[in-house]
């Protein structure tokens, strides 16, 4: 199909067969070319989603209730599956549940908003500044592998048993996840996208409002999903370690009670609580933004 | 007009698309220095097609980065009478997190255009681009083909950021091997909407390609680069009279000239 050689303004109008023609083609090959997305109904997703680790709860239950049966162990040492549910359960309607979750979310979620608060800044500087990422990007990604608890013995040497202490573990926990996850993004970035922004006139105020951050978000994301896993561990860590009446029980105290007292159920009890609230929290907070982000840019999650 | 001082003749004549003099561009210095450009004169008449052919390192993409301001030359002169010129790449570069509407919209949003202006203006050119009714299709909804129409309906938008401008002007688009990476026939229809496009809308363009086929097809000029460095070789003028077929061999026997003479190089 050769078009004419024409002058520019002297162009076939739409009417022409030449352009009816194209026009035609076109259509075929947009709805021919155009990718299609096929997704089951929503309880099947949900059945597929939901249904394997209900399964391998319900195996793992097993094997413990028969374990336990077998009485290979002492009692202190592997309490029956409803010794533990007791224990939950007492916890339950005691309302001493509330307190004991409340005082560590509250604390997770106040020191994982304080991480991010500082880690943005700090992961911006270390992406786009070379002096700052040659100077401290190094040591930015080891902190990452430094376990969080052993800052506790030092914390507690420079701030007593106190919040700080714990706020100051948790920081340096979920600090380098952030701020790496950051660079990450920013650096994943394909360089085509701010080309785009630079030839469109874009300063970089709005290079980076626009088209970097905006790019480096799935990346981000995963950052601050794992920030918040590592101040909940951290949170943890500190907790068990740092006790003292003035700091409450929190889910960290929880435990070391539960140890303190030889009390197997409630030291079983209270690792399902820790796993369950730090679960449960990136699933109802972080797992619907990382799909929405996720799924808008056309990247499947990974489940 | 600037720097034109020098060079009274110019001056008198009419206000180009873009003009290059007798521009080099070398990159790094001493003993590794690469010659990208030498001595490159172009000019580009306001609505005009012209195709830039070459082989690999031929300098097309330094020439492209020249014109759209990314780059200067180490010597010459880059005129630009038609404002920011506006680049189309071989991918389509579209930000995948924004919809094919909002995809466009950007370069108006960057020049601070209102948002129901912004909004009216995209949809014309999705409409432009026989997209009409995919405004807010994310890329990767839409094929390749659509991707890279988006990529031309946002370059056009960059063109002319002002609905109000002259009438005359109608900028000066800069296309990168734009059709490069698409299958042969989503090509052979992108080729032709281009025509019709440039023809609606009277933008000057200047086409980067390494197909003769493609130049001969759409160029009005085709200007062949020889590489390291990129010089300009030849010129074809192509008016209603010539045989394409004809000239496409022509053309296709001096590249593979200028392409053989790197053998022993």
């Amino acid at each position: 199909m050769r078009m004419p050689d024409l002058l520019p303004g002297a162009g076939t109008g739409p009417g022409s067969t030449g352009t009816t023609d194209s026009a035609a083609v076109g259509a075929g090959l947009d709805a021919l070319d155009t990718p299609t997305e096929q997704r089951r109904p929503r309880w099947r997703r949900a059945l597929a989603v939901g249904l394997p680790p209900l399964l391998a709860l319900a195996v793992f239950l097993i094997a413990w209730q028969v374990l336990w049966a077998a009485a290979i162990w002492p009692e202190y040492k592997l309490p029956a599956p409803g010794a533990v549910w007791h224990e939950f359960t007492e916890l339950v309607v005691s309302g001493r549940i509330d307190d004991v979750i409340w005082i560590s979310v509250h604390r997770a979620v106040i020191g994982f908003l304080a991480s991010v608060a500082i880690a943005t800044p700090l992961g911006l500087l270390v992406a786009k500044v070379s002096l700052v990422r040659a100077a401290i990007g190094p040591l930015l990604a080891g902190m990452q592998s430094l376990p969080s608890v052993a800052w506790v013995p030092a914390a507690v040497l420079w701030f007593g048993l106190t919040d700080t202490t714990i706020y100051f573990v948790v920081l340096l926990g979920a600090v380098p996840s952030i701020a790496n996850g950051l660079v990450a993004g920013i650096d994943q970035v394909p360089p085509i996208l701010p080309r785009v922004g630079q030839v469109m006139g874009a300063g970089r105020l709005d290079s980076a409002r626009l088209i970097l951050l905006p790019a480096a978000l799935p990346g981000y994301l995963a950052g601050c999903k794992q920030g918040w896993a590592f101040s909940w561990r951290s949170l943890m860590a500190a907790e068990i370690i740092a006790t003292s009446p003035q700091l409450g029980i929190g889910l960290g105290a929880y435990l070391k009670e539960g140890s303190d007292f030889n009390s197997m159920p409630g030291v079983i009890a209270a690792i399902f609580l820790i796993l369950l609230v730090g679960v449960g929290i990136e699933l109802l907070a972080f797992r619907p933004i990382e799909r929405r982000v996720l799924r808008a840019r056309g990247l499947t999650p990974a489940r | 007009m600037t720097a034109t001082l020098d060079r009274p003749i110019i001056a008198t004549r009419s206000r180009s698309a873009v003009e290059l003099r007798g521009v080099s561009k070398t990159f790094g210095r001493g003993g590794g220095a690469v010659t990208a450009l030498a001595e490159v004169d172009l000019r580009v008449e306001p609505g005009e097609f012209v195709v830039l052919l070459g082989a690999s390192g031929c300098g097309k993409t330094t020439l492209l980065n020249l014109v759209a301001g990314l780059d200067d030359p180490s010597r010459g002169v880059v005129n630009l009478d038609s404002g920011r010129p506006s680049v189309m790449f071989q991918e389509p570069a579209l930000l995948p997190w924004l919809t094919a509407g909002r995809n466009v919209e950007l370069p108006l949003r960057l020049s601070g255009v209102g948002r129901s202006a912004r909004r009216a203006r995209a949809a014309e050119l999705l409409d432009l681009v026989r997209l009409s009714g995919q405004a807010r299709k994310r890329p990767h909804e839409l094929s390749g083909g659509m991707r890279q129409r988006v990529a031309l309906a946002r370059a056009l938008a960059a063109t002319q950021p002002s609905t109000t401008g002259t009438g005359e002007d109608g900028g000066l688009l800069l296309m990168d091997e734009p059709f490069a990476a698409l299958d042969a026939i989503t090509r052979d229809f992108l080729q032709g909407e281009l025509q019709r496009i440039w023809r609606t809308t009277g933008t000057a363009v200047l086409f980067v390609t390494h197909d003769v086929r493609e130049a001969v097809r759409l160029g009005q000029r085709v200007v062949l680069l020889s590489s390291r460095p990129g010089t300009v070789v030849r010129e074809w003028r192509l008016d209603g009279a010539v045989d394409r077929q004809e000239l496409t061999e022509e053309i296709t026997g001096r590249l593979r000239e200028v392409i053989s003479t790197h053998a022993h190089a």
